[in-house]
């Protein structure tokens, strides 16, 4: 578990407009709001614009959302539709 | 996927991580996958053949965009990215809001959960810290899987607001153009007639547009002080120094006289495009031909006025030479060059209210008997006297009425008749002045100066005859003298028959 006062650094890769990509980006946004307010920072990349961009996170399945900060990098796949799931696997205490 | 795919991420990736991977594929909790190509990594989605409608989107010449329910933005086109300034990644995950800047109407939020058939609004683009674009925004509704969200376009106005602003330029111009009263003409640089004010237009009575200049507007120097300022030119040279230099005050006319001999004034300025660059000329042709015919009416009344002023001395002179030599004293000079005085300022005040146009007998006598207007009648037709017998005439009854005043009618509870009438061939005046009811008459102590005056005037300077009568009832004097082709009868006026004084 980290320390609250840490900030989290999210990486989110899409492939442009497929439905899960929307709505991974929209769940995401609703679930930093709602427990990370004021302490993460979403970096959105589109794997359709930059493909060569998915070797440095490994991507293989879209969407993926990488936590780099805090350490250790964290890893889930898919739209990100079950809240607890992310919370989970970001280790982040559900306020 | 194939087997070697899978293979490879086990060996990239920790057993938990590609356990998890290859589950979320299997359970279809991911829609595109990253394989590997020819020429490196490759997008390969699962969902549907959308790749077309994506290139689409992203070649679109307006911005695009889709915006969840919430007002997050989830997917930027590229034309957007260049409208904004801002990267795709930077604007995924922004509020829709913070896109514009400016006045935003107050329901930009119902903008991303739009009903069907859309929502249009203008209004500007934040681009970078300091600058936006004026856009034209629509936001739609569109379903992204089993998702609602908006699809929004997001156009650019400036060019088509520059257009609009340039064609109110031009429609403001071109009121100008047709409001002005002088003729503006505006030349491209060889002297070529682009424009042309509906004063222009009346004044060759045709479009000059297109035509050179001097072909359209072949102008002659109006003033003699100026002459051959134009002449000296070629029709060419000519058109290309209105086109390219300032050009002020000569004053000219058209060629030909088409325009009933009127004078203009030219003048020609430079038309600077945005960069200050000439493109051309604006020539104003102002008509001054009211001025020019007031100046002359000014110079020609100068010297009238000084013609009269030079007359009236004369007279002047000559009733202060007459009246000294006949004054048995300085007194009696100064009663009877006053009074003769009175009876020339009462002349002129007459002509100054006519403007010298010629005055009518009946007004004429009025004012010259008024002194006695209860006991003086008067009797004849309207006739409208030249200006020139006003004078004489108001002398000569100033005289008439002197001498009532202290020898005759009016120096006792008498009465004085004046008519007269038009007859003969040519046409002559004849006036009867008759005095009844004053002292006795004696004929030789009457003929004094005023008597010699009154036959002098009435022969030298109105052409005709006085005949006194001095009988013992009273004074009968005759006077008769041409009307000639400055006299006339005032037809309007009504018959002043009997018309008592005042």
């Amino acid at each position: 578990m980290v320390a609250p006062t840490e900030g989290y650094n999210l990486r989110l890769y899409v492939a442009g407009q497929t439905p899960k990509s929307i709505a991974a980006i929209a769940n995401l946004q609703k679930i930093c709001e709602t427990h990370l307010p004021g302490r993460y920072n979403i970096t959105i990349i589109d794997l359709m614009k930059d493909p060569a961009l998915a070797q440095r996170d490994q991507i293989v399945a879209i969407p993926t959302l990488i936590r780099h900060l805090p350490e250790p990098l964290k890893r889930i796949i898919g739209d990100l539709s079950n809240a607890e799931k992310v919370l989970v696997g970001l280790d982040i205490a559900p306020t | 996927m194939d087997k070697p795919d899978i293979d490879r991420l086990a060996l990239l990736h920790t057993a938990s991580d590609a356990e998890e991977t290859v589950r979320a594929i299997y359970q279809g909790a991911v829609d595109a996958v990253v394989v590997q190509g020819r020429n490196g990594p490759q997008i390969v989605t699962l969902s549907g053949a959308d790749e077309p409608y994506r290139v689409l989107v992203e070649r679109m010449s307006d911005g695009a965009l889709t915006v969840s329910t919430e007002g997050v933005i989830l997917y930027v086109n590229r034309r957007l990215s260049e409208m904004t300034g801002e990267d795709a990644g930077a604007l995924i995950g922004k509020q829709f809001a913070s896109l514009f800047v400016g006045e935003v109407p107050r329901d930009i939020s119902t903008w991303t959960q739009p009903a069907d058939g859309g929502v249009r609004y203008e209004v500007n683009l934040a681009r970078g810290a300091e600058e936006s674009l004026p856009v034209s925004v629509w936001a739609g509704p569109v379903a992204l899987g089993d998702q609602p969200a908006a699809l929004v376009t997001i156009s650019d106005m400036s060019v088509q607001r520059r257009a609009e602003e340039i064609a109110a330029a031009e429609r403001f111009a071109r009121s100008i153009l047709e409001q002005a009263t002088d003729a503006i003409l505006v030349l491209d640089p060889g002297g070529r007639i682009t424009h042309a004010s509906w004063a222009a237009e009346q004044l060759v009575q045709t479009s000059p547009i297109g035509r050179q200049f001097s072909d359209a507007f072949p102008l002659v120097t109006a003033d003699p002080t100026q002459a051959g300022a134009l002449e000296r030119y070629s029709a060419a040279m000519f058109d290309s120094l209105l086109a390219t230099r300032p050009f002020h005050g000569l004053e000219v006319r058209l060629r030909g006289g088409g325009d009933n001999g009127r004078t203009f004034l030219l003048s020609a300025g430079p038309l600077l495009d945005q960069a200050k660059q000439t493109v051309g000329s604006i020539v104003t042709l102002t008509d001054i031909s009211a001025r020019k015919r007031a100046e002359e009416q000014q110079t020609m009344l100068v010297a009238e006025l000084n013609h009269r002023v030079k007359n009236i001395l004369a007279i002047v002179q000559s009733i202060a030479t007459q009246t000294a030599r006949n004054a048995g004293s300085l007194d009696g000079f100064k009663d009877t060059f006053g009074g003769r005085l009175r009876a020339l300022s009462v002349a002129h005040d007459v002509l100054t209210k006519t403007r010298w146009g010629g005055v009518e007998l009946t007004q004429l006598l009025k004012e010259i008997m008024s002194p006695y207007r209860e006991r003086v009648s008067i009797e004849g037709p309207p006739l409208l006297m030249p200006s020139q017998s006003i004078v004489p005439l108001s002398m000569v009854l100033h005289e008439l009425m002197t001498n009532a005043a202290k020898y005759g009618a009016l120096s006792a509870a008498g009465h004085i008749s004046l008519s007269w009438q038009k007859d003969g061939s040519p046409p002559a005046v004849r006036m009867t002045w008759r005095e009844q009811g004053g002292p006795p008459v004696s004929v030789g102590a009457r003929r004094g100066f005023g008597t010699m005056l009154i036959e002098r005037v009435v022969a030298y300077d109105l052409e005709g005859a006085a005949e006194l009568d001095f009988q013992p009832g009273g004074l009968l004097c005759l006077l008769s003298f041409p009307i000639g082709s400055g006299l006339r009868i005032a037809q309007e006026e009504p018959p002043a028959s009997a018309a008592a004084l005042g």
